[in-house]
């Protein structure tokens, strides 16, 4: 049988109404009651369709104001939206913003009290798991201070310890992980992965694309309202990346480019597969050709340089033709072509820019540039660009000598 | 939402409820005292005021003292009055966790309603003992009805609260027009003065007061014991269950776009 979606939304939108004018707000009011008549409003979420089966893990992606915390709030009931469906079925613990539910005035332990009687607990299951609550919330004696006194962390160890005993169908966490310190961080990241290997469902807004990765299986990526990306969590992830590299360097960047006549220059530029297919996008660790016709104004054959690049700028690589006595063919009068392959592409998944260059055959003078790019796919936990050659060997009995001499 | 679905959230209720009593008083030294103290001095002012130097004597009186009629009124007022001005200001009040949790919204109204009403009836009992005590003729014996009738008076009330609540949140300006509004009603409330006292054309615009009711019914029963339940009765209950019904619907049609406007 086919799970039943714990969540399902659809063609989900939000308007937040604009009211300036009293003679607005009365209107709205009525429109409001009977259910008729427009309000002026601005729209902050729209068309949005996801499903949510049990034991599925989504992470919620975007930039500040694309409507993240809009959606969490939707799904977990505090909003209603203004057009689309939206389907739930089983108990949500959400941990919306810091300290959702508590009263400043009040200790801890009352706040404890307040917040799972929000999440629907009755007294005798509170006082049940009270105990594990404050174990989870490792906050000391600070338990029995009023919570204004407490710091934002604090007050996050309290919240998602209650949240914890509730033990959730779907637990719904914005950004509350960013404010806890690095072991709370890993008691609450082992928490959740044991929840989620009990069958539990997680629906997580996060600016932490490693605990994206980690947590979550799949991804959605919100921008202006709208959904712009929804898949597996590593793919979604980098080409959101990518979309800030690209975001960041677009100022700082300009393409500077000659074109006069006469010069040597790349006239065509393309990337392959090793059977000769043009690509745009190769898994990581397969073969990559870099082809290219260039021209050449007197007829000698031009040095050509190829350089790899990541989105935002940063090299990685580059290297020239000289180098290793390469002479590019003659294909026609004054053209020549190229074509150079990379055996085991080391980089790491995503975007990067493949750049060329013609030079006189002195290798003097850089004339032009063509980029094109190149998407590298692939599922890694590596870091950073590109995947150096290693291996893991296991300790040699001489390390102990060697830790004893550091002692002494 | 029908009334049985909120019986899982019986438990935030109360937990509500023992916040709105408990944050009263917080932080103050003498608790619980205040809730007594506010009306034991407006009594005092009405007394000295009205019979030191008005003088007032007038024949429903029959032989109870000045502070005896007005206390068996004071303290059912005081429930309406503060239960209404809190339970209109409690959502926007409770915007922190409306904003941020799913829960239905007007448990914040009927919380500060009922806290309200916990209080000074609490206060009321106690001031109603302490005047049998010291040797008024009260007839406690009708004290059950009194007790239905502050029920009554609680629908009527929280009903009410729902309403302004409601328009609170969309309309800021239901917090000011509170202060005037409970004033005027309470002078257009028999509660220092009885009722056949008002020229006869007032009275028929009066009579269309709830509180008019509310009071004189309490005060004939506490004062002369007359029990007798009348198709009056009967209207003024089927009328407050309306006003409550009335309350709830206004209210979580609305409650849905809270969140919007907070």
């Amino acid at each position: 049988m086919q799970p039943v979606p714990l969540i399902r939304l659809c063609q989900i939108g939000k308007d937040y109404p604009s009211v300036s004018t009293s003679g607005n707000r009365l209107r709205m009011i009525a429109s409001l009651l009977f259910r008729r008549g427009e309000i002026p409003h601005f729209c902050a979420l729209q068309g949005v369709s996801l499903e949510l089966k049990a034991g599925e893990s989504l992470g919620l992606i975007g930039e500040n104001g694309a409507g993240k915390s809009t959606l969490l709030k939707i799904i977990a009931g505090v909003v209603k939206p203004s057009t689309g469906q939206i389907e739930v079925n089983g108990r949500i613990g959400a941990l919306l913003e810091l300290g959702s539910g508590f009263h400043p005035e009040y200790s801890g332990l009352e706040n404890i009290h307040l917040a799972a009687a929000l999440m629907g607990m009755s007294h005798a299951e509170i006082d049940r798991k009270l105990e594990d609550i404050v174990q989870f919330a490792d906050i000391g004696s600070h338990i029995h201070e009023p919570i204004k006194h407490y710091s934002s962390g604090m007050v996050v160890r309290l919240g998602f310890a209650v949240a914890t005993a509730m033990r959730p169908d779907i637990l719904i966490t914005d950004e509350v992980l960013a404010v806890g310190d690095e072991s709370f961080q890993k008691k609450c990241i082992r928490w959740i992965e044991g929840y989620l290997a009990q069958g539990g469902t997680l629906l997580l807004c996060s600016h932490s694309m490693y605990h994206i990765q980690t947590l979550c299986q799949k991804a959605v990526w919100i921008h202006g309202g709208r959904m712009h990306m929804y898949g597996n969590s590593f793919d979604v992830t980098r080409e959101y990346l990518t979309y800030h590299e690209e975001k960041n360097c677009r100022a700082e960047h300009q393409e500077h480019r000659v074109h006069p006549e006469g010069i040597y220059q790349i006239r065509n530029l393309w990337l392959e597969d090793d059977a000769g297919t043009e690509i745009a996008e190769l898994e990581m660790g397969g073969v990559l050709r870099i082809c290219g016709v260039a021209h050449s104004p007197d007829e000698r054959p031009p040095v050509i340089l190829f350089g790899v690049a990541r989105v935002d700028g940063t090299s990685i690589y580059g290297t020239h033709s000289n180098e290793t006595a390469y002479v590019p063919g003659r294909i026609a009068p004054a053209t020549y072509g190229f074509c150079v392959r990379l055996p085991r592409l080391p980089l790491l998944p995503g975007k990067y820019t493949i750049r060329a260059h013609a030079m006189d055959p002195e290798g003097l003078r850089l004339f032009d540039t063509v980029n094109t790019t190149l998407r590298v796919t692939g599922q890694t936990r590596d870091y950073s660009l590109c995947r150096l050659e290693h291996e893991w060997l296991p300790a040699r009995p001489d390390f102990a000598e060697r830790e004893r001499g550091a002692q002494e | 939402m029908a009334i049985r679905k909120l019986w899982p959230y019986r438990w935030l209720l109360l937990n509500f409820l023992s916040r709105e009593i408990k944050g009263r008083y917080i932080g103050s030294v003498s608790g619980a005292f205040w809730a007594l103290l506010h009306p034991l001095a407006l009594l005092a002012v009405y007394a000295l005021v009205f019979t030191a130097i008005f003088r007032v004597k007038f024949p429903e009186l029959a032989g109870h003292s000045f502070i005896l009629f007005v206390a068996v009124a004071l303290w059912p007022w005081l429930s309406f009055q503060e239960g209404a001005q809190r339970g209109a200001l409690a959502v926007q009040n409770g915007s922190g966790l409306v904003k941020k949790v799913a829960f239905p919204h007007e448990l914040l109204v009927h919380a500060s309603v009922l806290s309200t009403y916990v209080v000074h009836v609490g206060g009321f009992l106690l001031v109603l003992a302490v005047l049998a005590l010291s040797g008024s003729d009260l007839h406690l014996l009708s004290l059950p009805l009194v007790l239905l009738l502050l029920c009554m008076q609680f629908l009527f009330t929280s009903g009410l609260s729902l309403i302004l609540a409601a328009l609170q949140v969309l309309l800021k300006d239901v917090e000011h027009l509170l202060a005037p509004l409970f004033m005027i009603w309470f002078y257009a409330t028999p509660v220092l003065y009885p009722a056949s006292l008002v020229p006869p054309q007032i009275q028929q615009v009066m009579a269309w007061n709830p509180f008019s009711y509310f009071i004189s019914r309490i005060r004939d029963l506490l004062m002369t014991g007359n029990s007798q339940i009348g198709w009056q009765d009967a209207v003024m209950l089927a009328a407050c269950l309306a006003v409550f019904t009335a309350g709830r619907w206004f209210f979580n049609r609305l409650s849905p776009y809270f969140e919007d406007f907070l």
